[in-house]
């Protein structure tokens, strides 16, 4: 009887870890998500021009499809990480590319501009280890 | 009787169009090419190197995952485009990535290889118009 217990709560122990991150969608290991062009400190002559998202060790699938070890681009402008625990919020500083789009063109006024590549799973929500890409800055004349 | 010759050829046409191509359609603006290496380059041997697949104005998506104005990549080395209305053989010269990924590392003999992009459908089909790259050459060497 006291046996059973024992198993019962270790059982639960082991579970309970499980339960907690049920929430958030595993990154694969080595996963990086990285912006191909511009590149940090690039001046743009036009507003108009095209960001190209790279993704190493990970895959793109559109939104609302849960498949293993992939998720969609957000590019964040001028604007920093979001609440990782939560889906990205979807503005004119958080561009969604739920469509599977590796490319995008975007146009920015003159001045300086961050840009920033965050992957979400089929929900939005930044995968668990979060994969973003470093923040550059650019400058559009 | 010349009504119905037009008739027959207007449906040989038709039907011949139907057989060079898949039935899932793509954006007609949808283009893919490789990002790198460029045309004409120069690779050093023995040594793995990064094919980098771009795509624009239609989406990634895995295999199997059937969303609308999406593909997933298929990197033809060493051989012509296979059949347009058919799966996309898989063996060493036609490389599929249907788990959405949008660039490899791979390893070639030294010599001369071309190499070309192909968009598949859930299938594995090309699309409707069917979406594929210049072919390039590279050397290895």
């Amino acid at each position: 009887m006291r046996r059973r217990e024992t198993l019962l709560a270790l059982a639960a122990a082991v579970m309970m870890p499980r339960l907690a991150f049920a929430g958030r969608t595993p990154s694969p290991p080595g996963a990086e998500v990285y912006i191909i062009w511009p590149p940090d400190g690039a001046t743009i002559p036009t507003g108009k021009f095209w960001v190209r998202m790279g993704l190493r060790n990970m895959g793109v699938c559109p939104k609302g499809i849960d498949r293993p070890n992939t998720g969609h681009h957000h590019l964040l402008i001028d604007t920093d990480l979001p609440p990782l625990d939560q889906p990205i919020p979807s503005d004119r500083n958080h561009l969604h590319f739920g469509a599977g789009e590796t490319e995008a063109r975007i146009e920015l006024p003159p001045g300086k501009h961050t840009l920033q590549l965050l992957m979400g799973d089929y929900n939005h929500v930044p995968h668990d280890p979060p994969v973003y890409s470093k923040k550059i800055t650019i400058t559009v004349k | 009787m010349n009504r119905i010759l037009v008739f027959a050829a207007s449906l040989a046409l038709l039907l011949g169009g139907a057989a060079h191509a898949g039935t899932t359609p793509a954006d007609p603006r949808a283009f893919v090419y490789i990002g790198w290496p460029n045309d004409g380059q120069v690779m050093p041997a023995g040594r793995p190197f990064r094919v980098w697949f771009g795509l624009r104005y239609m989406g990634v998506a895995p295999k199997d995952v059937a969303y609308p104005n999406t593909g997933h990549h298929h990197l033809l080395i060493d051989t012509d485009l296979p059949p347009m209305d058919q799966p996309i053989p898989s063996d060493r010269n036609h490389l599929h990535f249907g788990a959405g990924e949008t660039e490899t590392m791979i390893q070639l003999p030294p010599g001369k290889h071309t190499l070309q992009l192909l968009m598949g459908d859930a299938h594995h089909i090309p699309h409707n118009p069917p979406v594929y790259s210049k072919k390039i050459t590279i050397y290895v060497k």
